[in-house]
């Protein structure tokens, strides 16, 4: 099944997938930049749940500010770094061969491409509302959220394979 | 947190249990440390979970399969204490993994 995840000689990784599938990946890095560059609001549900609160106290306002102005610039650097880094990757890959692209990963790309998926699904998870008991093995094609679902449901098995690959290099 | 959809995921419903907090004494109340929780959400995937808490926290496989679980079936978890300074860490590293976390400071 693609895409797949294999190790490669220097420690990294080597992302197998279709074309079309290269095509998604390298669409989420613009869209989640436009989630960035507008920044943390928690009116807005989407970006609201890319920059949580920190203190749960909700009349902590004080102490939340002062958080929010100290970490926030990093942690949005962070995440724009990692998909420029992602991008760098997809670029250089070779050309398809037979419809399917090899994309290798070194260390900062692997953590780039497990930022930009797990970021791109918590961003479409929230605005397409999943829940635990979402069912996307029967999507109704006449739900307007099919395709929305659908791509998450891909997004989903992408990071899932990634993630086992991960847990492997942790101690067990 | 959710699984990854070719699994089977638990459907046992969880008993309701209080999460643990430590019972202390009045004595030590300016001691207590701040609570870094991390929240339960329908994206996050449970395998995902384990990973991030053992690779911030240095916590054993195990450890953090049993946190993961707890915020699963019970809604949260505490996953790491501290003072003022270490708990905004910490729930900056954990947003930075995209967990939704808070801190709390037991009164």
């Amino acid at each position: 099944m693609s895409p797949v995840f294999a190790r490669d000689a220097e420690g990294g990784l080597e992302l197998t997938l279709r074309t079309e599938e290269r095509d998604l990946l390298r669409a989420l890095p613009d869209e989640l930049r436009a989630l960035y560059e507008a920044g943390p609001d928690e009116s807005d549900p989407v970006r609201g749940r890319l920059f949580p609160r920190a203190y749960l106290d909700p009349t902590a306002e004080d102490a939340e500010r002062e958080w929010r102005d100290l970490v926030h610039p990093e942690l949005i650097r962070g995440r724009v770094d990692a998909l420029d880094r992602l991008l760098v990757s997809l670029d250089a890959a070779p050309d398809a061969t037979r419809g399917t692209v090899v994309v290798p990963l070194d260390e900062d790309a692997v953590g780039a491409l497990l930022s930009v998926l797990n970021d791109a699904r918590l961003a479409l998870g929230t605005r397409l509302g999943v829940t635990e008991d979402t069912d996307y093995d029967d999507l109704d094609p006449s739900d307007p959220r099919a395709p929305g679902l659908a791509a998450y449901a891909w997004l989903t098995f992408v990071e899932g394979e990634l993630i086992e690959t991960l847990l492997g290099d942790l101690p067990g | 947190m959710t699984s990854m959809p070719t699994e089977t995921v638990p459907t046992e419903t969880a008993p309701t249990e209080t999460v643990g907090e430590p019972e202390l004494d009045e004595a030590t109340t300016t001691d207590r440390p701040w609570l870094v929780i991390v929240w339960n959400d329908p994206v996050n995937l449970m395998s995902y979970v384990v990973f991030v808490l053992q690779k911030l926290f240095g916590y054993s496989r195990e450890k953090a399969t049993r946190l993961m679980l707890q915020v699963h079936r019970e809604g949260k978890a505490v996953v790491s204490d501290g003072n003022r300074e270490k708990a905004e860490a910490d729930v900056a590293r954990l947003h930075g993994y995209g967990l939704w976390a808070t801190m709390e400071h037991p009164s």
